[in-house]
């Protein structure tokens, strides 16, 4: 086993050094011309000016900072109202029927799609921006939740019962820990659809933030500085996904590795 | 203590669905009405009913509403195409080959994390406002579903339908066609259908920033004019195209899950 | 005070629009202490009663009384055994068996010295602190029975309790359950498909037919025990070797075969 994973870094490693040897010869060459994508020269100088004197009017850890500041907002505020309704959902049948309709007309409407209404009502800045991540963020956490309940199984419910466990004892014991790795899904799928809401809105606009530096780059007709805005989208949203994941291995000490 | 699970009759169910529809309705309407918010930045829900139906007549923003829309999802559908042609054999080519997995794996793996909004900025710089721009950022997004699950139902055939395919003779070709393409049929039209929904939020976001027509320039354009009424008939429109789309490819799931007695 | 009487049970289910009777009419008494088996074919409704006297269903018609008291809801003096274990895989082997005792409210010292005492009766020690899906099948039904006996309850409800578990495993939880059952003698309602199960571990032993279910025949296998002494063997394959054992089984057997249809499911 030791010798296949071995093999397969090998493998992974020539995979992605060829790679970038061809990207270093397609663009030297002229294959692939300056004006539409960048040589992996100019990224490393395109890297060193956000990181030292700063592009748009910031440097790089003020933008990734402002960007991520943005998400978690907006999922801690999403994940803590939804969470509670899927769970509230999943128990009472009544809720459930109450709250369904207004999920089955929302859930369709993409959570970019709100980003042109959140201008209308809060203009350009921040705000909007939050509500909209919010709203991408609260659906799967809240359908995430109600599936974690309703799938127990059943003979769990029924031993706690047949112990007496009381109403308190039982959400706080059984239905929530039984419907944690549901709701950890979910809130691995609204942190990702919050992460690209918040590039989006800052995309239409913005004035920092890892959005707004694509969008100043795309207008600078910068394409070495494009690439360093999409590397660092796809960092940020894989730290925070491997944080979430951290923190599910933390709350379920109990799983099967 | 119990779950409050018990059945309700129809009468409470639809009782209780229909009340929380009224109390959001009421709710809105009330606020709209009452004179705190400017009309143009909350119109009652009828106000808004009567702009989706002027829509569909006069036309806004260059085109009437099912313009925008048949715009839309043409784009859709290229790069929804063109992610599924790509995404699917390359899914099943992938499982399949243990050496192509390999090397293909890891570059997929980097890229993966990359938001498919992300990738506007280069279609902008490629295609301009033309169809290529939001085709691609369409791709970006429906690609990684199409493949990672064409890939799944390759890999994870059961052993012994390979077994028994080889067992009763059947050379490398006839177990690839008989076996274990059958075989990943539900994980690829499941794909699919990720795949679709994906593409279709992709859409959204690229005609918000790359186009000059279709539903999502229509928002744009609403929202320029602060005519919230236009802005929220485009995002019913959306919403029901995409939920139709759903809706057609979970009756393919159900259908092909039928077949197979499931 | 934990006497079992099921009183013209009958329970109906809906099927395709129609009432469909599962059980149709039973009448049973389970004494103080007794340890009595239900066995039948598949559907007939045993899991049923047992659900019944457990407060989990509640019969269509008739009554079911435990101690005198009808059953209403289900609770910690009729502790159920379950076929799936039905531990919480979030709580470690200590956890799960603390959780009824602190929903009794039993102070923390005397929940920490019941628990101890049944960890070794069930020969559980050094796994206090692990959780379910790190230990066996027969470990995690010996901490479920561990967490019903530590209710102290007035009835044990063991719904196929050994079904899950592999057949040597199997073996050694009826020795284990014999002797506990012994030790600690309250009385039992256990279900079970296998006809030697029931012989081994009852004093009196139902047998139902199939859907609807009745009673076929009552067989008192514990005076037959007794008149055998066949708790003079240490080991399960000894009794199951006797003459008595071996007649009375195969009884059992053809009351069963009778309720075979040809090209039953």
């Amino acid at each position: 086993m030791r010798e296949r994973s071995g093999r397969r870094i090998a493998v992974a490693l020539a995979s992605v050094g060829a790679t970038l040897v061809l990207w270093q010869a397609l663009t030297a060459t002229g294959v692939i011309p300056a004006s539409r994508f960048a040589s992996p020269r100019e990224f490393w100088a395109a890297l060193a000016q956000i990181n030292g004197p700063g592009y748009a009017d910031a440097k790089l850890w003020q933008h990734v900072l402002q960007s991520c500041k943005l998400v978690a907002e907006g999922f801690v505020v999403a994940a803590g109202v939804g969470v509670p309704l899927g769970l509230a959902m999943g128990w009472s049948r009544r809720f459930e029927a109450f709250f369904n309709p207004i999920f089955l007309l929302l859930r369709p409407i993409p959570p970019l799609a709100w980003i042109p209404l959140a201008i209308v009502w809060l203009g350009l800045g921040d705000a909007a921006k939050v509500m909209v991540i919010f709203v991408a963020a609260f659906v799967p956490s809240v359908i995430n939740s109600y599936t974690g309940v309703r799938s127990i199984e059943p003979y769990l419910v029924e031993a706690a019962r047949m112990l007496g466990v009381r109403r308190t004892a039982f959400v706080a014991e059984v239905m929530v820990p039984a419907a944690l790795p549901h709701i950890f899904t979910g809130l691995r799928l609204s942190l990702q659809a919050a992460w690209t809401t918040l590039v989006a809105g800052e995309l239409v606009g913005a004035l920092r933030g890892l959005g707004q530096v694509l969008n100043a780059a795309a207008q600078d007709i910068y394409p070495a500085m494009i690439l360093v805005g999409m590397v660092f989208v796809g960092l940020c949203g894989g730290a925070m996904t491997w944080m979430l994941w951290l923190a599910e291995k933390r709350a379920m000490p109990w799983r099967a590795a | 203590m119990s779950m409050d699970r018990a059945a309700l009759t129809r009468a409470e169910s639809w009782g209780l669905s229909f009340a929380g529809l009224a109390a959001l309705l009421v709710g809105w309407t009330a606020v709209a009405s009452s004179g705190l918010v400017p009309p143009q930045f909350l119109p009652t829900p009828l106000a808004v009913a009567e702009r989706f139906v002027e829509l569909t007549q006069k036309p806004f923003a260059g085109y009437t509403i099912q313009q925008h829309l048949v715009s839309s999802v043409g784009r859709y559908l290229m790069g929804f195409g063109l992610a599924a042609l790509v995404g699917v054999p390359l899914g099943l080519a992938m499982g399949w080959f243990r050496w192509l997995d390999e090397v293909v794996s890891p570059l997929f793996e980097a890229v993966r994390f990359v938001a498919p909004i992300a990738w506007v900025p280069f279609a902008a710089l490629w295609f301009g406002t033309g169809i290529g721009g939001p085709t691609l950022i369409i791709f970006m997004g429906a690609f990684p579903p199409a493949l990672v699950n064409a890939y799944r139902g390759a890999r994870f055939v059961e052993p012994r339908f390979i077994e028994a395919a080889q067992t009763l003779g059947a050379g490398s070709w006839r177990v690839i066609t008989q076996v274990l393409l059958p075989a990943s049929v539900p994980s690829i039209v499941a794909g699919l259908r990720i795949s679709a929904g994906l593409g279709w939020q992709s859409l959204v976001g690229a005609e918000l920033i790359v186009a000059s027509s279709g539903i999502g320039y229509l928002l744009v354009k609403g929202q320029a004019g602060i005519s919230t009424s236009t802005v929220m008939s485009g995002m019913i429109a959306i919403g029901i195209v995409g939920f139709a789309i759903d809706a057609m490819l979970r009756r393919v799931e159900a259908a092909i899950h039928a077949r197979r007695g499931r | 005070m934990s006497e079992i009487v099921f009183s013209g049970v009958r329970r109906m289910f809906r099927r395709n629009g129609e009432d469909v009777p599962a059980l149709d009419g039973i009448d049973l008494t389970v004494s103080e202490r007794e340890f009595v088996a239900i066995v039948g074919p598949s559907g007939c409704g045993k899991t049923t009663c047992l659900r019944m006297v457990a407060g989990l269903e509640f019969p269509s018609a008739g009554e079911v009384r435990v101690g005198g008291a009808a059953v209403r809801a289900p609770g910690p003096d009729r502790a159920v055994v379950f076929q799936q274990f039905a531990l919480f895989p979030w709580k470690t082997v200590a956890e799960n068996i603390e959780f009824g005792l602190k929903s009794k409210g039993v102070a923390n010292g005397a929940r920490h010295e019941t628990i101890s005492r049944f960890v070794e009766l069930m020969g559980l020690q050094g796994y206090e602190n692990a959780f379910p899906h790190q230990l066996s099948g027969g470990m995690q039904q010996r901490v479920a029975i561990a967490r019903a006996y530590a209710l102290d309850p007035a009835v044990l409800l063991m719904d196929e309790p050994f079904g899950a578990l592999d057949a040597q495993t199997r073996t050694v939880m009826q020795e284990e359950l014999v002797k506990l059952a012994r030790r600690n003698p309250r009385t039992v309602l256990f279900i079970t498909h296998a006809v030697e199960e029931a012989v081994y571990l009852a004093d009196r032993v139902v047998v139902m037919t199939r859907r609807p279910g009745r009673i076929r025949e009552i067989i008192d296998v514990g005076a037959i025990r007794r008149a055998e002494d066949w708790d003079r063997f240490e080991r399960i394959e000894e009794v199951m070797d006797q003459a008595s054992f071996v007649h009375l089984r195969t009884h059992i057997w053809k009351l069963l075969r009778e309720q075979q249809q040809p090209n039953e499911h």
